[in-house]
């Protein structure tokens, strides 16, 4: 499902990316773990095309990336099949929970306004969030922000999720609502990739770990031995 | 009323939201009119050693204008009267700059008098002090010299194209004329300036203009194209304007507007200035006393003046209402193309926002209306107005627009194509939106200074309130009276726009209704 072969990536000089390789099979879940500035999040971003990098290529849920820019229309059609969770959530500020979740749907996929409601409903319902479907995102808590960034993720019915640091910016009762929620999709075979700092959490959830250590792969094996 | 007005002072455009123009200019006739104070008599005219003359020298010639070898003096035959006047009344002159719809309301402020071809007319017989007769003027029609109409009398029935065309200096004798004859089958259309309807005249846009017969002599050498149709009608007087409160400085200028005639003095100034000073002298000899005007009551005025005042109060309204969504629309194009456009068309985008804001909006709409006729592309006034103050706000507003979409965090962006949105999808979907939202307050008081700034149209023959009141108030002498009631119609039109953009402001702010 997800291949990332000799990934090099500099920025202004600093080599953050250095002959990154990992594999991800289908229904696992990869978590990448490092100190700070490791470039976790940089890979992470190479993933699905937010970020270029100079040398090596990925291949993931069926789409090639090679080193340099691409179509605009390619990534478009890569980032249907590669959802992505930030750390600050990024709602769309302007728009209620349930449309946040139905945009894509709509505006992407051309899904009838009807339909995508419905699968809208049953998204924020499998989050815990069926009652906030009219709110704003900006009158909710932290932790039912991200799980509502998830559903809108999942509203596109990606094959690969990609998460960075969701818990990062949450307390720890809120992270634990939103860890329960991405364990849940691990046991149902969602394939995912998680950048984080709680090994606790990556050890309960992953099946994989990638060590990043100053742009390269320091070490990486099963979840249970790494950690 | 039949000065040689020329173009309107180029003002620039003011930005900060309000009712500035049109109310400040309601408030200063208040103001003026209220704070009549004792004006400068006789002796304080003969004790200071100056009589201070007020005319406006973009009027041009033949009565006030700069010189052309030395621009920073003037010359013209009123200059020359003003200073034979002085001189008999022992003094020197002095020129005070004004602008002509207005010079009558610096009597008694900064003025002693007024010259500057104005209008004997019973009106101003009832309102001010008018001198015996200084200058004799007759109306002339103009036309091509290869086009009809050949004669006046032509005007009574269509012309080849239908209803004729004829320019005229907006509120002048000309336009009273002409408005009195509705048996003639002409549009009457009102410019600022009597060079502007000359142009017009000789480009082909209008049929013919009607202006003052000395004011056609003194500029015919520039348009060769141009003819005189027809003799001299509906002729009339200037008269020395000065304040209703100041009989012996009245009597003692009429005295010696006597002397120079008498004596000849002026009729060698009018030959000087090839102005047949013989015929002048025949005629203002023979001036007969004007009786002043009744004084109408405030019922009577209203109902005379309101149907105008509102209509040019719709004017004002539509102007404002057909431009500003077009300079929204295209601002926000702008605003996109500068921020997410293609790095080729970011250098033209800036282009065109600093062409459009570094030069003034009356000068675009010169260039519209004036300039583009002479490339085959003659615009409707009200076309060209729309237009010019939607491209100049359409600059203003991209600003804002572009300042509203960097306000939108990145990484609402970076979440939107995260889902597979296109740029455009994104732009369209998620950042127009927010960045509409946050910028509502400055569009909202922007909107509103369009409206005030729709008074510069004016200056391309769309009467609008402003202008209308100026005209009102100048032709009828009751400049509080009908500057109450303008201002009653802008609170009238503002109070409805304030509310409106106040409910807007809240509908974007509530939460939106579920998914549709």
């Amino acid at each position: 499902m997800i291949t990332v072969s000799a990934v090099s990536k500099s920025r202004s000089g600093m080599q953050v990316l250095e002959r990154v390789s990992l594999t991800g099979a289908e229904g696992t879940v990869t978590a990448i773990v490092g100190p700070s500035g490791s470039g976790k999040s940089t890979l992470l971003r190479c993933l699905n095309g937010l970020e270029t990098f100079e040398s090596g290529g990925i291949d993931i849920a069926g789409h090639r990336l090679e080193p340099g820019s691409h179509a605009p229309t390619r990534l478009e059609r890569l980032r249907r099949d590669v959802g992505m969770v930030f750390q600050q959530f990024n709602l769309f500020a302007h728009l209620s929970v349930l449309d946040n979740v139905c945009l894509a749907p709509r505006v992407v996929l051309g899904l009838p306004a009807a339909e995508a409601r419905g699968r809208g409903i049953e998204l924020l319902d499998r989050v815990g969030l069926g009652d906030f479907a009219t709110a704003r995102p900006a009158t909710l808590s932290g932790g039912q922000q991200q799980r509502v960034a998830i559903a809108r993720a999942l509203a596109m019915r990606p094959r690969v999720i990609l998460f960075d640091e969701p818990t990062s910016a949450l307390d720890p009762v809120m992270t634990g609502e939103v860890q329960e929620v991405i364990v849940d999709l691990a046991r149902g075979g969602q394939t995912m990739v998680v950048v984080t700092h709680d090994h606790a959490f990556a050890r309960q959830a992953a099946t994989w770990v990638v060590q990043l250590d100053a742009g390269r792969v320091a070490r990486q094996g099963p979840a249970a031995e790494m950690l | 009323m039949t000065s040689a007005r020329g173009r309107r002072q180029l003002r620039p455009v003011r930005r900060p939201a309000g009712w500035g123009g049109p109310l400040t200019a309601v408030v200063c006739g208040l103001v003026l009119a209220a704070a009549a104070a004792a004006a400068a008599e006789l002796d304080d005219v003969r004790a200071r050693g100056e009589l201070i003359w007020a005319a406006d020298q973009e009027g041009g010639g033949p009565h006030v204008f700069p010189d052309a070898d030395d621009p920073r003096k003037l010359a013209g035959f009123e200059v020359e009267f003003a200073a034979l006047l002085a001189e008999e009344l022992g003094v020197k002159p002095r020129f005070q700059q004004g602008q002509w719809d207005r010079l009558p309301l610096l009597l008694g402020r900064t003025a002693d008098c007024v010259i500057n071809g104005i209008e004997l007319t019973p009106e101003r017989q009832r309102d001010y002090r008018c001198s015996r007769p200084y200058f004799a003027y007759a109306l002339q029609l103009i036309g091509r010299r290869d086009a009809l109409p050949d004669a006046f009398d032509a005007l009574a029935t269509a012309g080849p194209t239908g209803r004729w065309r004829v320019g005229v200096l907006t509120g002048s004798a000309a336009e009273t004329y002409l408005r009195s004859r509705p048996d003639l089958e002409v549009d009457v259309v009102g410019y600022d300036g009597t060079i502007d309807s000359l142009e017009q005249v000789s480009s082909g846009v209008l049929d013919a203009a009607v202006m003052d017969d000395c004011i056609f002599s003194f500029y015919a050498d520039r348009f060769g194209r141009l003819r005189a149709v027809g003799r001299p009608f509906a002729g009339g007087y200037y008269t020395v304007l000065s304040a209703r409160d100041t009989p012996r400085l009245s009597a003692a200028i009429d005295e010696c507007i006597g002397r120079l005639v008498a004596d000849g003095r002026l009729k060698a100034l009018y030959d000087r200035w090839d102005l047949a000073g013989r015929q002048q002298m025949l005629q203002i000899r023979d001036a007969t006393e004007v009786p002043p005007a009744a004084r109408r009551s405030l019922g009577a005025l209203v109902r005379e003046t309101l149907p105008l005042l509102v209509q040019s109060a719709g004017m004002t309204v539509l102007l404002s209402c057909m431009s500003f969504p077009l300079a929204v629309a295209v601002g926000l194009a702008v605003a996109v193309g500068r921020t997410y456009g293609p790095p080729a068309v970011k250098p033209l985008l800036a282009g065109y926002v600093e062409v459009l804001r570094g030069t003034p909006l009356m000068l675009q709409l010169y260039a519209i209306f004036f300039l583009l006729p002479k490339v085959g592309l003659a615009l409707p006034a009200i076309v060209a107005a729309i237009l010019g103050l939607a491209l100049n706000y359409s600059a203003y507003e991209s600003e804002i627009y572009r300042a509203g979409l960097k306000a939108v965090p990145a990484g609402q962006f970076e979440a939107a194509l995260s889902l597979g949105l296109s740029k455009w999808q994104a732009l369209r979907h998620v950042l127009v939106p927010q960045a509409v939202r946050i910028v509502m307050p400055p569009v909202t008081s922007d909107f509103i200074a369009l409206f005030k700034d729709t008074s510069v149209c004016s200056a391309i023959t769309v009467i609008e309130l402003t202008k209308r009141y100026s005209v009102l108030a100048l032709s009828t002498g009751r400049i509080v009276e009908l500057a109450l009631v303008t201002a009653l119609l802008y609170l009238c039109m503002s109070w409805p726009l304030a509310v409106l953009s106040r409910w807007f402001e809240r509908r974007l702010e509530q939460p939106p209704t579920p998914a549709a």
